[in-house]
């Protein structure tokens, strides 16, 4: 988390449990919905955003310093989590921003209540079934492998590997890949039924993806952009799955440019 | 002491490079399966578990893995019912089926029902929560796989003991009909064996339910620290029907003043419709046996003459257990105490000793309390019902 002054902290009572936010910026409010692995905190990415926007950046249901609702079991779930969360900060129609695996629950949402948000970012979104585009195994990654197919620049792969992770570190991995195990074991991180209900999105859509992903393959951003009506897509070069930490100046750029032209 | 031949059936014809290969379970690829090889293995291993009756073995064991050169077992129970009509005497023991990774443990509870027929009542049966490896094999969510074994065996034991039909409505599994055809043999199950890897939620789950823990294939001082952390879970769960240790009967002997109230005492727990056998004649004293509650074994004994212990210590025991001649003074005329007047304090807990069966932190509490603060705190010297004092003299 960084020290900014701008950074915010604080913890959204819900019936089920509390909810860790992390906020930053003024404007138009943003929800931002993380990556598997980007709980709790605040980067460069974030910063960038928060010069135009109100960034809120929540963590999901036992990820990070959220609790572990775990009524919240399947995706189905964790949509009407969120429809809770936009209520209980008093939202209306929040530009939805999702990485990741947030960017799959950012597309269930736009889908199952399109009338909720005001537009939606993909960036190198799960949530599609391509069985000729596989997603990588990431439950069964050790971390040299991980790292592998998380970044492009072998500059941040060796970075990455270099940290020897502490106890709580390790413990907070494993709290965090058991959470993502219940909504994305088996369908492996994806909704079946999710890309022929696309056609729902009613909200201004942007899809954003890394040229190089290895975890999720571009071919599922191109289905996206398809299927969504109305939706850009762009492409990052030389960049791998781990979007916002390897181009954050690029990916900030393509959200807040696509931001600022939507018409609320 | 009983031997048992446990069978794993490895798959040993691998190429020279396969400790290159990530794994040998799971994605190690199938092309290394000889299929005229794996046939010959196949009836080579059944023919070794069928050898070891002959050798004397008291039971033959077989087990569960999925997609690996470590064990050609998919399913145990077919190979359990390969030798089910081929054996006679020895235990056949399927050490275990993997219940939670079953999408049906429904399935498993009506094959071990059926090979415990096949074999004429000598089937036992384990149940394992499986490796990692086999999670991914099967496609099965590994953070779901302790509620799911629980919930899976919660529903074989009943589905086998259970004499009405029924319906089961759980977290994983539904059912709206379990009416098993056929019941298990043996009543009111086959025995349980639970194979484990040292788990602390493994260990109260078979101390509670009083199944047997084995391991297998682990270095003896990590089994040691395996062992020792069941005891004290057993002990904290409470089995007092289980033996103390292997061979061995855990029970309570209370002495009363002579045959005659021996045999009273037995007419008044008879009375109460519990079954009690004896006397037996011991030389050294008449006795009784029964069960108390949660089957504790209970004696009542007495003796007619004090016991002369220079006759009844067997001396070929002593050597058994490992007693010297030092030890063995020491129980025959224990060294005599003086008491310090109350002033010795509670040591440090101990697990590896007797402790009450309480729950943890009050056991904890109660014993590192000062004496003077646990008389004052939990003692209760005011009878329920308020009364005049009696006269004893009228």
């Amino acid at each position: 988390v960084s020290d900014t002054k701008e950074t915010t902290e604080r913890y959204l009572e819900l019936p089920g449990g509390r909810v860790h936010v992390l906020g930053g910026g003024t404007g138009e409010p943003v929800l931002f919905l993380h990556a598997a692995g980007g709980s709790g905190r605040w980067l460069e990415f974030h910063e960038r955003l928060a010069e135009d926007f109100e960034v809120i950046a929540p963590d999901h249901p036992g990820f990070g310093g959220t609790d572990e609702f775990p009524e919240v079991e399947a995706m189905d779930d964790l949509v009407y989590h969120y429809l809770d969360v936009i209520d209980a900060l008093g939202l209306d129609r929040p530009h939805v921003v999702g990485a990741s695996f947030g960017g799959w629950i950012a597309a269930e949402l736009a889908v199952a209540a399109p009338d909720k948000i005001g537009s939606l970012v993909l960036l190198g979104a799960a949530g599609l079934r391509l069985p000729e585009h596989p997603v990588t195994d990431l439950f069964i990654l050790k971390p040299p492998q991980l790292a592998e197919a998380l970044f492009h620049d072998p500059a941040n792969v060796a970075a990455f590997l270099s940290v020897e992770p502490d106890i709580e570190a390790v413990l907070a991995a494993y709290r965090e890949s058991t959470a993502l195990a219940r909504f994305g074991w088996a369908p492996f991180l994806a909704n079946p039924k999710l890309e022929r209900r696309l056609r729902r999105i009613t909200a201004p859509a942007q899809v954003v993806w890394a040229a190089e992903d290895r975890l999720i393959p571009i071919a599922h951003g191109h289905r996206y952009a398809e299927k969504i009506p109305g939706a850009r897509f762009t492409a990052v070069a030389n960049c791998g799955h781990a979007m916002y930490q390897e181009r954050p100046d690029e990916f900030a750029q393509i959200t807040t440019d696509f931001l600022a032209g939507v018409r609320r | 002491m009983r031997f048992v031949f446990f069978h794993l059936m490895p798959y040993p014809y691998l190429p020279d490079d396969f400790d290159e290969y990530p794994s040998i379970s799971l994605t190690f690829p199938n092309k290394h399966f000889d299929r005229d090889l794996g046939t010959k293995l196949y009836h080579r291993y059944l023919d070794e578990l069928e050898h070891a009756e002959v050798a004397g073995f008291d039971g033959l064991a077989v087990n569960e893995h999925h997609q690996s050169a470590y064990g050609l077992m998919p399913s145990p129970n077919i190979m359990a019912a390969a030798l089910s009509r081929r054996t006679e005497r020895a235990r056949i023991m399927v050490l275990g089926n993997a219940i939670g990774i079953r999408g049906n443990p429904l399935r498993v509870a009506e094959e071990i029902a059926m090979l415990d027929h096949l074999t004429d009542g000598r089937l036992t049966s384990g149940f394992v929560r499986g490796i990692g490896w086999e999670y991914f094999a099967h496609s099965i969510n590994p953070t779901r796989s302790r509620a799911r074994f629980n919930e899976a065996h919660d529903l074989i034991i009943k589905a086998w003991t259970s004499d009405e039909m029924f319906q089961w409505i759980g977290d994983n599994y539904e059912y709206r009909y379990v009416n098993l055809w056929p019941r298990p043999l043996q009543q009111p199950h086959p025995p349980i064996y639970i194979p484990g890897a040292g788990s602390s939620e493994t260990f109260r789950f078979v101390a509670e339910h009083g199944y047997t823990f084995m391991s297998v294939y682990t270095p003896v001082r990590v089994i040691k620290r395996w062992f020792d952390s069941f005891r004290e879970i057993s002990a904290e769960a409470g089995n007092p029907a289980d033996p103390s240790a292997p061979g061995t009967m855990q029970h309570l002997a209370l002495n009363v003043s002579g045959l005659d109230e021996l045999l009273a005492i037995r007419d008044r727990i008879r009375d109460r419709g519990i079954n009690v056998f004896g006397p037996l004649d011991h030389g050294l004293c008449h006795s009784i046996y029964f069960a108390g509650p949660e089957n504790l074994a209970l004696e009542v004994a007495t003796s007619e003459q004090p016991i002369d212990a220079r006759a009844w210590i067997d001396p070929e025991v002593v050597g058994l257990l490992g007693i010297d001649d030092e030890q063995l003074q020491a129980f025959k005329e224990p060294e005599s105490f003086e008491g310090r007047g109350g002033t010795v304090p509670n040591p440090p807990i101990d697990w590896s000793k007797p402790q009450l069966n309480m729950p943890r932190e009050l056991l904890e509490g109660v014993m590192s309390m000062p004496d003077e603060q646990v008389t004052a705190m939990l003692s209760e010297p005011i009878p329920p019902v308020a009364v005049e004092p009696q006269d004893t003299a009228s």
